[in-house]
């Protein structure tokens, strides 16, 4: 269980000081799969980065299971939006999947059946020895999913991973994603902007207020049945509601 | 997860000839850009400009045929890149050690950024007095002003390629359980390959045109020592062919690096654009 618990984060010196993230409280359960939702600037990023342990908390405890997350750890892996950056490009499909299998020295023969296994799953079998450069959008973020379940984490941060994908290609990732979810049960934490997106992929969705000092301003129960599609009944008045949130959030600022 | 074909419609318009042509034309062009360059140079050597002062390529090409058959040139070729070549690797090994460093120990950069960003305006050239005092005229003074021609450069690169190594793939390598030491060498430096290869490139141009200075003021032998003695003796044939000697040499080493990093280090030099 991912716990967040009583949660400030600030940036910088007394009178300079910027409050991203103020008192936030959080539960995920495990095989969960929560969306973080909220207009940019909200702190929902540095929350991610938190609970990988890219960043630290300024008061209150974040936790994995009972123990601090101090720092990042490999069994919580962060899924990145910019698959180029997050990729290495100078090593295969392959290699790359490969990568965190060979830094804990796993066996050859072992390492080449969970390699194959996860690259059959998303699908990138037949692409083992293109290298990055030659994927497509999709395909590069499909392969940064093989790399990080390869090393079988518990949870799964994903970093608005299809918000640079066109409709069509981003529209396929949700149904290959809610996949993968169902068969590997991870827990997964996603951060995204786009409410539709939230609708069709979270149990929970988390709305955050806007910064600074943000909060959660209402946590969602989605209770749409699986697999999802924008075209169900409730999914339209769903989302008109968290709009209406959001609104209200955005307009207060201004 | 199905797979969608994208078929695309055929072009109709604005598509280039694939004939023939468009293979050739890039040989063409460079002979043909050649031929115009040494028939104006004939013509104005012979017809306009004092022969003795501009002579024309086919007094240079005479010249030239001796000196080769001789293997005078060859000897001065050699001589000439043994120095560039030694200067240089020993200033790109040792500016890549110290890029890395800098590049990935703020502390260590802060404290030699300074004193590099002062010597690094001092040119191959102004260093050939203490060169030659410190070194003398023999093959040292010239691998010193060759290491000083390439290490800036490299070094420079370095430190950036360092330093430009995306956090989303830091990160990335974190979460997958890699320790500093294993991000630093099978991430970082990886990542910075395409940098130190852009430096090692416009180092070896400043290591060619460092080599022929320290020559001409400094030695007793080289391509630089061959305008040299050219020149005292007003034979302007033969400062011609040593001045095409060189750009040929320069050329010619430049693209065997290309082709060099091409075979060895192909994977590392793919950038990836964004999605």
């Amino acid at each position: 269980m991912l716990l967040v618990d009583a949660v400030s984060k600030v940036y910088g010196q007394a009178p300079a000081a910027y409050h991203a993230l103020d008192d936030i409280s959080l539960e995920v359960k495990r095989g969960e799969f929560l969306c973080l939702l909220g207009p940019s600037g909200c702190g929902k990023t540095t929350l991610l980065n938190i609970l990988a342990g890219f960043e630290s908390v300024s008061s209150g405890t974040a936790s994995l299971n009972g123990k601090r997350i101090t720092g990042p750890g490999s069994d919580r892996v962060m899924f990145f939006q910019d698959a180029g950056s997050a990729l290495f490009p100078w090593l295969s499909v392959e290699e790359n999947v490969r990568f965190g299998l060979k830094l804990r020295g796993l066996p050859r023969a072992e390492a080449d059946r969970t390699v194959s296994h996860y690259l059959a799953m998303v699908g990138l079998d037949e692409h083992r020895t293109k290298f990055p450069a030659q994927l497509s959008g999709g395909m590069r973020q499909r392969l940064q999913i093989a790399r990080a379940l390869a090393i079988e984490p518990e949870i799964l941060l994903m970093d608005e991973p299809f918000a640079a994908l066109d409709a069509l290609t981003r529209r396929r990732m949700h149904t290959f994603l809610h996949d993968i979810w169902t068969k590997t049960g991870k827990t997964i934490v996603f951060v995204t902007h786009d409410i539709g997106e939230s609708i069709l992929l979270a149990d929970r969705i988390a709305i955050m207020s806007v910064g600074p000092r943000s909060r959660f301003r209402d946590i969602i129960e989605v209770g749409l049945p699986r697999p999802r599609e924008p075209a169900m009944p409730r999914f339209g008045e769903l989302y008109g509601k968290i709009e209406g949130l959001l609104t209200n959030e955005v307009d207060a600022l201004q | 997860m199905s797979t969608i074909a994208i078929v695309r419609a055929a072009p109709s318009v604005l598509q280039p000839p694939r004939s023939l042509w468009t293979h050739l034309r890039p040989l063409a062009m460079i002979v043909g850009s050649m031929t115009i360059f040494f028939a104006v140079w004939q013509v104005l050597s012979s017809f306009v400009f004092n022969p003795h002062l501009i002579p024309p390529p086919t007094k240079v090409f005479a010249t030239a045929v001796p000196m080769i058959q001789s293997g005078e040139i060859f000897k001065h070729i050699g001589i000439s890149l043994v120095r560039v070549i030694i200067g240089f690797i020993a200033g790109t090994v040792l500016a890549i050690l110290f890029g890395v460093v800098m590049g990935r120990l703020k502390a260590v950069n802060d404290l030699l950024d300074p004193i590099i960003e002062l010597l690094r305006y001092l040119s191959p050239t102004a260093m050939i007095p203490i060169a030659v005092i410190w070194f003398g005229i023999g093959e040292n003074s010239k691998y010193f002003l060759i290491f000083w021609g390439t290490f800036f450069f490299v070094l420079i690169n370095t430190i950036a390629g360092v330093m430009r190594t995306p956090v989303a793939r830091y990160r990335a390598a974190q979460c997958l359980g890699a320790s500093e030491l294993q991000i630093f060498m099978q991430v970082v430096i990886p990542s910075a390959v395409p940098y130190i290869v852009t430096g090692m490139r416009v180092a070896m141009a400043s290591a060619f045109m460092s080599i022929i200075p320290a020559e001409i003021l400094a030695a007793d032998s080289g391509l630089g020592y061959l305008l040299q003695t050219s020149a005292m003796l007003v034979q302007t044939e033969r400062i011609f062919v040593a001045l095409a000697t060189i750009s040929l040499i320069g050329f010619i080493t430049d693209r065997i690096f290309r082709w060099a990093v091409e075979r060895t280090l192909h994977r590392y030099m793919a950038f990836i654009t964004a999605t």
